[in-house]
Order: structure tokens, then sequence, then C-alpha cells
């Protein structure tokens, strides 16, 4: 509506208001004035801008006592002028300058005049505008030496404002106005690019202000959370921004050591500070106290804002003051590094581009100084890390441990060079043994049983996106939270990744073998190293660093697997040995309740398991968490090494394998986690076929260990469930450790009967699914050659032959006749036994085949098995645990869903003559009745399959 | 308490799938620097183990189902020899993953005599093989195949076949040498340029299995059918002179073998077993008991390692007194 475009015409309209202005100064006849200027155009306004100011100018500058509100109109008028028009002159911007800020003061008195908040709002805009409107050179001529006195008073005015103001409105306007009065207005119209020169004059001016800038700010930013974040947020801007403009590295380095003179009056030379070394010295000391303040205040500030600013302020102080502020480079780093985890993904988000920056630009990779800020940080932090673990909540802690992450982070491969000095290292791993401490005190642990050993599932569950991420639930000592575990596994990730593995690895397993209490903590943390150092899940800030190498990652793998497999850590004792004899299981069962309900007076700590004759529930639990852990880390391993693993598998399945069977609960389910996890890194689809495929290494652990039984008990379970999950193109290797177990079998029949009766009937099982009938053998043999990846494929002759070879019925019917006779002569002793009438059915379906061969030619190689498996199995019928019985009756009875098998049919006979050769026909009073009568009951069973 | 006894020592591991009784093994340094371990079957195969997996790579099948009695490696160039009871010497191409047969010398003898091999210079080998009639020796150059010598005893001798041979030269002497056992027990030392024999001394009583020299300390051992084992010198690479016998708990040794390190000796025993001693002082330092039939051979390779082969179609691999 600019109705007036040429200043002549401006003039006519303006000219007698501002008559009528200078000659009575009232709110009315400014505002007239005003109403008057809103139809001026810019370029008019410019022209007139002296002459229009006058009168104002004249009415403040008019002594006497005046009304506020008159003030404030004729503030407010100024400030439309000027933000309409330009100020070209030097004389008249410092003038303005200190009439505005003259507005606001009592005269005599420094402080603020007690005046209305509108005024002071109207003065604090009106000083922004104006220095606004000023022309690029004229502002800069107006920061000269002289100007000192004045510019310190108004930014002492504003610092004044924004702490003890009430108004929100009015904080933010005297903030506003800092930032403009200092140079760090980022509007377009405010020149930015300063040479050295005008920064080094800025620098030296501001340098003055700083103290009292420094000071309140603090003040402001650390007071009340409820002020609103806006007002903490441009605070910290203009700290952080004053700060590094003044104390900025670049700036410093050029600052000669004697001072110039500058042309002004003593009084003024006086408040100029010249910024030489002893100076940056205890300037930066005194900063140090106020930036840990803030940063310690800031850094847990509700509002993500304000966190996200922090972020800000550190970056803009690590990188422009690094060596003026280097004492406050710990608490600035800490605050960055405990943003790491935010809960605000904005924060974590800056934060993390931020060490990133940090990174690349090498601030603290590049300088030592910096690096051993960080380490000396790590350094304390370590040291005072189970003491707040076991202070904290969860909330503490799990800052806590962002902030180990985030010093790790900033390191990273610098980290090596902290962990090299010894003290470090011991305070970091002892912290880490401390924190993740588990708390064992728990029953379920022991009692939770897994008493029928089920098949292995058929395949393993969808494989998850990072399989070294799951693991079984833990409890710990000190915490509860899972993300504080998480962050406690990332830290040793981080470990491994950019440590040197060996020297950590080395250290860990030293506190590995140092104490059962310990322990578990260092394989925990050994598992995570690996993972780490083969870069599974750990983010690289540093680009250049890679990942162990493989052929070293695999050393050291091999080198962690033998001490978790070897004797002494492998073979803890985790329950009450239930395989004893029943008086003895009983008195045990009491003796567990009994600690059972002591178990809150235990310490969890304590000494080792296998050296106490009776174990207590607590080292039980110790040690299967011991042996859970263990189980993990092999899992982790494998995923580790990806394929490589497979070149441990002949060292690491067996055990596995062994624990998979075992009857704890938990340590079960971790082993077949473990397998699960090898089948995934190794790329095998099923665990079947992870055994089927590697069955060569577990027929060789099971005859080396079958050799040591007393001290492996547990070998034939293994063979069991490679039994269950393996097909017939193993029979060769089966056939070869069937012989071993029989030869052990031999040996042992009093002590361990029940596990290998129990072998048995897993092989007869297989044998009866291997080979259901001879019609069927044929096309299997076919297919196991045709598989050429088993290395088993080669068969022996002596099966083929076999296989040429059906039953020899005529025996069988030679046999039943005898058996007939047999039973005729014993029959007041088996009256019992009532299945005649089935028997009788079952005869006539045995065919009669006149043309069979006489001459045996030598049985197959299943059938040779079975046949020896039976023998073995008439001596164990007499045996006196009712157990052992019943198992080896229910042998031959496995096949039931496979009728007219081939294998049952022979080895049927040789139970057969078995029982000929054992209990001679002509005697049978000389037999034990039940012996006697079970064999028969044996037989006849078979008879029902045939 | 008193420490309990270490347990008896057990096998590294054990090597299964040769499917037939084990007659012959031979370690060699595979691609890669992953040694290998070659094992000659009753069923006339030869398999081709991986140490590193444990695994087969191959099985050569060149001798028509005989047995294959002896294999050894030649020193240059991925070949292999192998020696069957089909009268076959076959040369095997092993080089990047072939398994072809690429030369054959006919054999004119079916016993049981393992061939000895000697290489004279980094292209030409000569091999000691039981030659025509019942006693004679016969000596090749390889690869010409060519006839070097024919050690045939005086007549009247009656020393009976060879069993065992060993070719070895001496590092002072240009002129190559070889030991021959035969079956009246006695060990005879050729000169095989002149066809001449040396030295000759009866050790045994029983026909000599096998035997194993130390070239450094002119010192050897052998075995034989019965239950004592012989020792033996060579004074100025000339004279046979037996040192001592050692006697043996059973009976039968079907091979000898001195460690590279010449530390440690072992035996392959007719009683299912394997003893170690301490090759200077004979003293016995382990009996291993792992298999279940006689054990047909031992073989060490260089960084130690000792591997058994059995006619219970295992082959068995210990770690034993590691070479410092």
């Amino acid at each position: 509506m600019a109705v007036f475009d040429t200043p002549e015409e401006a003039f006519g309209v303006l000219r007698p208001v501002c008559v009528q202005l200078t000659k009575t100064q009232t709110v009315e006849n400014v505002e007239r004035l005003q109403a008057r200027l809103q139809a001026v155009s810019d370029s008019a306004l410019q022209e007139l801008q002296q002459y229009i100011l006058f009168p104002l100018r004249f009415t403040l500058k008019t002594p006497g006592p005046k009304r506020e509100r008159l003030i404030q109109s004729v503030v407010e008028c100024i400030t439309f002028v000027l933000s309409s028009t330009c100020i070209r002159e030097q004389d008249l911007l410092q003038e303005l300058f200190s009439e505005l800020s003259a507005c606001l003061y009592s005269p005599g008195s420094r402080k603020p005049a007690a005046v209305s908040e509108e005024l002071k709002l109207a003065v604090i805009r009106g000083l922004s505008t104006l220095m606004h409107s000023a022309y690029g050179d004229i502002l800069l001529t107006f920061y000269e030496p002289s100007i000192l006195p004045r510019l310190g008073f108004a930014v002492s005015l504003l610092l004044g404002l924004a702490e003890q103001e009430k108004s929100k409105e009015i904080k933010m306007a005297a903030l506003t106005c800092l930032q403009v009065l200092l140079f760090q207005c980022d509007c377009q119209d405010h020149p930015r690019a300063l040479d050295e020169l005008q920064q080094k004059q800025l620098g030296d001016l501001f340098a003055s202000f700083l103290p009292g800038l420094s000071t309140t700010l603090t003040r402001v930013i650390t007071a009340d959370f409820k002020q609103g974040h806006r007002i903490v947020l441009s605070s910290l801007k203009v700290f952080y921004e004053t700060v590094s403009f003044i104390m900025a590295d670049d700036q410093l380095g050029r600052v000669s050591e004697v001072p110039a003179r500058p042309a002004v009056e003593r009084r003024v030379a006086e408040l100029m500070v010249h910024r030489e070394a002893n100076w940056v010295k205890n300037t930066g000391d005194k900063l140090t106290i106020l930036i840990k303040k803030i940063t310690e205040c800031i850094s847990v500030h509700p509002h993500w804002k304000v966190r996200l600013e922090l972020i800000d302020f550190v970056e803009a102080l690590l990188l422009k003051c690094s060596r003026s502020l280097i004492e406050s480079a710990g608490p600035l780093l800490k605050a960055l590094v405990s943003l790491v985890n935010d809960e605000s993904p904005d924060v974590q988000a800056q934060c993390d581009k931020a060490l990133r920056r940090f990174a690349d630009e090498k601030v603290v990779v590049g300088s030592r100084a910096f690096a051993d800020v960080l380490s000396e940080n790590l350094h304390s932090l370590a040291t005072s890390l189970p003491r707040l673990m076991s202070s904290q909540d969860d909330q503490g802690r799990f800052s806590t441990l962002s902030l180990l992450l985030g010093y790790l982070k900033l390191l990273g491969p610098k980290v090596d060079f902290v962990l090299n000095s010894v003290a470090h290292l011991q305070r970091l791993s002892k912290a880490l043994i401390q924190v993740l401490e588990l708390d064992v005190a728990d029953v379920k642990i022991v009692e939770e049983r897994r008493w029928n050993s089920e098949h292995l599932s058929t395949s393993p569950e969808t494989p998850a996106a990072r399989p070294w991420a799951q693991m079984q639930r833990r409890y710990f000592r000190f915490f509860t939270d899972e993300r504080v575990f998480l962050l406690l596994r990332q830290v040793c990730q981080l470990l491994g990744f950019y440590g040197d593995l060996y020297l950590l690895v080395d250290h860990f397993m030293e506190l590995y073998h140092e104490s059962v209490v310990y322990r578990k903590q260092a394989a925990m943390i050994l598992n995570e190293l690996v993972v780490g150092a083969a870069g599974l899940g750990v983010e690289n800030l540093h680009e250049k660093h890679t990942p162990a190498d493989p052929e070293e990652l695999r050393e050291i793998v091999t080198s962690i697997l033998e001490v978790y497999t070897s004797q002494e850590n492998w073979y803890l004792v985790t329950c009450v040995e239930t395989e004893d004899v029943g008086e003895e299981l009983t008195m045990k069962w009491a003796g567990l309740q009994a600690l059972t309900s002591g178990v809150h007076t235990c310490q969890p700590t304590s000494s080792p398991a296998f050296s106490k004759p009776s174990p207590t529930v607590c080292s039980m639990n110790s040690n299967i968490w011991q042996i859970c852990i263990q189980l993990e880390g092999i899992g982790h391993f494998a995923h580790a090494l990806g394929k490589d693993f497979r070149l441990l598998l002949m060292s690491a399945l067996y055990p596995v394998l062994e624990k998979a069977g075992d009857q704890t609960l938990l340590i079960s389910q971790a082993a077949i986690g473990t397998m699960t996890d090898i089948c995934q890194a190794c790329g095998y689809d099923s665990l079947q076929h992870l055994i089927n495929e590697n069955s060569d290494y577990l027929v060789n652990g099971i005859s080396l260990n079958l050799r040591h039984l007393s001290l492996h008990p547990h070998t034939p379970k293994v063979l069991e469930v490679m039994l269950q999950n393996s097909d017939a193109s193993l029979l060769p290797l089966v056939a070869d450790v069937v012989q071993d177990v029989l030869a052990t079998l031999d040996q042992i029949y009093d002590k361990r009967a029940a596990t290998f009766v129990s072998v048995l009937h897993a092989l007869m099982a297989a044998l009866a699914q291997w080979f259901p009938d001879a019609g069927h053998l044929g096309q299997l043999q076919e297919q196991s050659i045709g598989e050429e990846g088993s290395p088993w494929s080669q068969r022996p002759s002596s099966l083929e032959k076999g296989l040429e070879n059906p039953t020899t019925a005529e025996d069988i019917e030679q046999f039943v006749l005898n058996y007939l006779k047999e039973k005729d002569v014993a029959a007041g002793n088996v009256s019992d036994l009532d299945n005649e009438d089935e028997e009788q059915t079952d005869l006539p379906e045995v065919e009669k085949d006149d043309t069979g061969p006489h001459v045996e030619p030598p049985l197959p190689v299943q059938i040779q098995i079975a046949t020896d498996v039976m023998e073995r199995c008439i001596h164990l019928m007499s045996d006196k645990s009712l157990k052992i019985r019943l198992k080896a009756d229910s042998l031959p009875a496995e096949p039931q869903g496979k009728p007219s098998s081939h294998v049952t049919t022979v080895a049927m006979e040789s139970v057969s003559t078995g029982i000929r050769s054992t209990y001679p026909s002509s005697n049978p009073d000389s037999v034990p009745h039940v012996t006697w009568s079970r064999s028969v009951y044996l037989f006849e069973h078979l008879l029902v399959h045939l | 308490m008193a420490a309990p006894t270490p347990p008896p020592p057990d096998p590294q591991f054990v090597l299964r799938g040769a499917h037939s009784a084990v007659h012959a093994l031979h370690f060699c340094a595979g691609a890669e620097g992953h040694p290998l371990l070659l094992s000659g079957s009753l069923r006339g195969l030869v398999h081709i183990w991986s140490l590193q997996t444990r695994r087969p790579l191959a099985a050569l099948d060149g001798h028509g189902g005989q047995c294959v009695t002896w294999l050894h490696t030649l020193p240059r160039g991925p070949q292999l020899l192998s020696q069957g009871r089909d009268l076959q010497l076959c040369v095997w191409d092993l080089a990047e993953g072939r398994n072809a047969v690429v030369d054959a010398v006919r054999l004119e003898s079916m016993g049981f005599c393992r061939a000895s091999i000697l290489a004279d210079g980094p292209q030409r080998w000569m091999v000691a093989v039981p030659g025509r009639g019942n006693d004679e020796v016969q000596v090749l150059e390889l690869p010409s195949k060519t006839l070097v010598s024919c050690l045939k005893p005086e007549a009247g001798a009656r020393l009976g076949m060879p069993m065992c041979l060993q070719l070895w030269q001496a590092a002072s002497s240009s002129r190559p040498s070889l030991l021959a056992g035969y079956e009246d027990g006695s060990l005879a030392l050729w000169d095989v340029s002149t066809r001449k024999v040396c030295s000759r001394v009866a050790c045994h009583s029983e026909p000599v299995m096998g035997l194993a020299l130390d070239p450094w300390r002119a010192r050897g051992v052998s075995g034989s059918a019965e239950k004592a084992l012989a020792v033996w010198s060579l004074e100025g690479q000339q004279a046979l002179q037996v040192r001592g016998t050692h006697e043996l708990t059973n009976p039968g040794i079907a091979d000898v073998k001195i460690r590279p390190d010449s530390k440690i000796l072992a035996t392959a025993g007719w009683d299912h077993r394997v003893r170690v001693f301490q090759w200077r002082t004979m003293r016995p330092l382990a009996v291993l008991a792992f298999h279940s039939a006689t054990i047909h051979c031992v073989a060490f390779d260089t960084a130690g390692l000792l591997a058994a082969g059995s006619g219970d179609q295992r082959i068995s691999v210990w770690s034993l007194y590691p070479p410092t």
C-alpha cells in the first residue's frame, strides 16, 4: 500500500507529523507518525531516514522523566523505520545502539531498570533490528575496540534479561539478540564469511565477555528443566558458538606473544584481553568446569531436541577447539558417547553421524592426546563400572554401558593401544567379569529334566537374520534388563573386533583357568570376542579396519575349543547320578531336597564342584551354566568361521552331540541349539544331514572313548543319537564301531549294561529301518551308491553277496519244529504264557521252500550285526536289573511296523540258536524259570512279527 | 593319594573306510602343504587320505584287485609308485588332481617282498624289486626302466626268497648299496655296481619280515617271524655285524620303521600291537594297543606322526613323543 513513492511526496506527508512530534512528545503523535510511515515506500523511507529518526531520537534524549508507554512506542517506531531501511553511517549506528540500550537501565545503576516487559521486548527487538539494518562494512567497523564498553554493557544487559526475566518471550528475544550481537545470527542479511583478520579482531573483542557470558549461560542452561527447551537450546547455541569462536585453535594459533597496542584510550585498553597461552590455559580450565556442568545436566535432559543440540555442542567444541579445550575433551566425549543409545532415534542417528565424523577425520585416531583422554575415561569408567552396576537401576546401568560402548566405538583401532597397557586391560576385564556374574541359585536349573530322548527335529528352525544373537535367557546377579546384557555383549564384540585378538583371548583364557568364579563370565566374553573378531554384528565406524584373518581366527577358535571340550571343563557334575542302584537313588533324592531348602544361604561362588564329594545345587547350577555357555560358544564359533568350521567338526561334533543327550533340559537345549547353529553355518540342511555327513568323525570319537568308558560314560548315548540320525550308507562304519561296542560290553556286563542295551536297541531299530526287506534293499543299495557326496558309498562286497541270499526258510522251519518239541517238554514251566493261539495261527504262514541252499554263504553285514547283538541280548535277559531285562526284551520287538522284516527273520534264527545252545532241551529243569520263560516269550514275540 | 597311572595312549585319530586290510602306508605332502597319507589295501585300492579332514580324497584302482604291498612318492613331482601282487609296479601321476597310471613295470616275482627306492639324481631313480627266480633281486633305473643290475646269491647259499629290501647310498660313497633280508633269516649287504655280497649275517632263525636303516649311525634293525628284533651295524659301509637282539613278548614283526629324526623306532606286530622303542638305546617306550587284527605296516611322517595299518581295515594315526 505504498502510496508515496517519491521522497518528495513522502516528505510532504511526513513533515507535519514530525514537526508535531518534535513539539509535543506524546504516544499519540508517535503513533500518528508510524501510521503515516506505513504508507511510504521503502526507497522513499531510506531517503528520509535521518529526518524521520530525528524527532524520535529527540524524544528519547529529552531529559526528564518519561512515561514508559511513550518510550515503548518510540522504540517500536524506530524499529519499524530500521526494518525497512539501511544504516549507512557508522556514527548513526553507534549512537542508535547507545540510545536504544540506554532505554533499559536506570541512570546511575548498572542493573536493568524495572520497566515493563513490553518495553524490554521492544528495546531488544529494536537492537536486533538495528544490527540487521547496518551495512556489512559499517557493521564491521562498529566492532572496533572503542565500542567495547558499550557493547559489553549491552551484552550484560541481554544476559541479565535472559537469566532473570520471567517471560519466555523476553528470554528468547534476549538470546536471539545476543546471537546477533555476537555475529552468530544465521539470517541471510548478515555477513558470514570473515577473513582471518576480522576474525581475530572480533575474537579479541568478544574474549572480554567470555567469563560473564559463559557463566551466565551455564546458569541458564542448567536451570530448571521446566523453563522450556527452546531457551536451553538457544543458550547452548550461543555458548558453543561463542566459545568455539573465541577459543578456536585456528585463531589462537595466530595470536602473537606480545599484545598489539590498540589505539584506544587507557580505560578501554584495560578491558581488552590478550589471548596468549596463559590466558588460554586459565580460560580453558574454567570453561572445563562449566562444560562439565552443562554436559552432565543436558545429557539427561528430557527433551530430545536439547540432547540433539548437545551433539552439535560437542562437535563444535571438539572440532574447533581440540587443543585449547583439551581438558574438556573428557566430559565432551562422555556426553557424546552416552547418547549413542539414546531413546530418540533422531538423537541416535545424529550421534552416530558425529561419531563417524570423528572417526573419519581421525580426530581420535590421528591425535595422541585425544586417544589419551579417551583411554583415561575408559579406565576410570572401568574402575567404577562394578560399583555403578551394583548401585544403579537398570536405566542407569544401561546408560553407563552405553557410555562404555561409545568409548570403544570412538577409540576404534586405538582400543588395541589402550589394551596393550596391562593396567587398562586388567581393569576392564575384571569389570566385565564382575558385571557378568550369573545368578546360579535357581533350583529349577538342576530340576528341569529331559526324561525321554526325543528325536532331533528334522530341520533347523527358520534361520534367523542374526543367528549368533540368539541365546538362552540368563539371570545375572547385577541386572535383569535384557538390554543391559545386549550392551555388554556388544562391548565384548567391539573389543574382539578392534582389539588384538591373541592378547584378549590369552588374557581371558588366563582368567578362565584362574578361578571357577570367573570361568563362566570369561567363557561368555570369549564367545563374544570371537563373534566380534569375525565382524559379525559389529558396526564399523572406522572404515579402514578389517576383520581378523580367517586363518588366524580358526587357530584361535581351535585353541578355545580345545579348552572348552577338555575333560575337566566339559564333564562337570550337573546332576546327582541317577544311574546308580535304587536305594542309593532315593537316598540321594532326599539329600537333594534337603539342599533345595537351604538354597538361600548358599554362596553362588562356591568352590569347584568336582573337587567336592557331594555337589551343592549351586555348584551344579554353575556347572550347567558353564556347559551351556560353552555350547553356545561353539555355536558362535561356527557362525564366526562359516564353512571353515567344518574342519573343526572332527573335534567339536562329538562333544556337542554328547551333550544333546544330556538329562539336564538346559544343557540338551543348548546343545541342540549349537547343532542348529553348526548346520546353518556349515551349510547342512538338517541335523540329520550334519550327523550323517560327519559320522566318521563321530565314530572316531566313539571308538576312542569306548576305550576309557569310565571317563566317558556317555559314549554309548552318542552312538545312539548317531544311529537314530543316519542312514544305510553308513553301514560299514556302523559295523566297524559295533564291534567296538560289543567288545566293550563284553567287558562290563555288570555296571553299565543298561546304557549299552539302549544303544543296541537303537541299532536294531536302525537296521530294521534301513533294510525293510530284501525287495527294497536293492533299491536302497543303488540309491546310496548314487550318493556321490558320501565318502561311505563304497560298500564291501559281502553286503552285495548277502543280498542275493534270501532267508533260509528251511532253517526256520526246522527250528520251529524243534521249538515246538522243546516247548512241549517245558510245558509245565511255561503254562503262564497264553499266546499259543496266536502262535498257532501264525505258524502256517511260514512258507516252505525245499530248494533252499544247503551251504550257507557268509551273512550280509547287517544280519551279522543283528546276530551278534542278539547273542549278547540272550545273556542280558538273565540280568538282575529289571530295567535291563525289559530293554533287552524289547530289542527284537522293535521292527513291529515292518512285518516279515528280513533282518528280524535272520536275527530270530540267531536267537533261536542262542536259546538252544544256552538252555539244552534235554534238561530244561536246570534253567532258571524266569529266564527260560523270558527267552521263550522273546522268541514267540518274534514269531508274531515274522 | 598317589597320582593315577596315565591311561594307555590313544590314537590321535583313526581312518576308516579302506574296506579291506591295509598293507602299505606312506606319508607325503599334498597340494598347499596339507599332509596326505596313502594307503594300499588287500583289495588292490590305493586310498589317498587328507590328514586335514581325515577323509579319503580318492581311491586309485590299478592293481586288478590284488594286494598293494608298497607305496612311495617320487621325490620330485607328484608321482606315486605302487607295487601290487598283480606283478605290476605302477607309476601314477597325481598332479592337479589327476589319478592316472602313466607307466608300469612288470615284476617277475609274486612274493611279499617290498620294493625300495633310491633317488639317484633329480630326474633319475633306482628301484630294487624282487627279481626272477626265487632268490634274485633286480635293480632298475626309472623312468627308463633299464635293468641296472641283477643280484643273485651264489649257488648253494640257500638264502631263500628276498623278504625285504633297502637301497641306500652312503654320503661318502658314490656306489649304491642294497640291504636285503632273506627267507632263511639272514641279512645280506650287496654292492649294487659290482653285484657282489659284501657281507652277510644270520640275524634271525625265521624269515626277515622288515628292516630299517639309520644311515647316520650306520645302524639298522630288523624284525622277523620270531620273537626278537635284531640290531646290527655296518662297519665302514662294508661289514655287517649284529649288535644285539631284543626280545619281544609275542612273535611276529611285519614291519619296522625308524622316525626320520632317528629318535624312535616303531614295529608292526602280528599280536595286533605297535611297539615303540627309543632307537638309540632300544628301551621300550610304549605298546600301542588299538587294532583288533595283525598290523601289516607302520609309517612315520616328517612331522613325527605315526600311522599303523592293520588287518582290521583301520589305519590308526598316533602322535607320540613329538619331535622337538
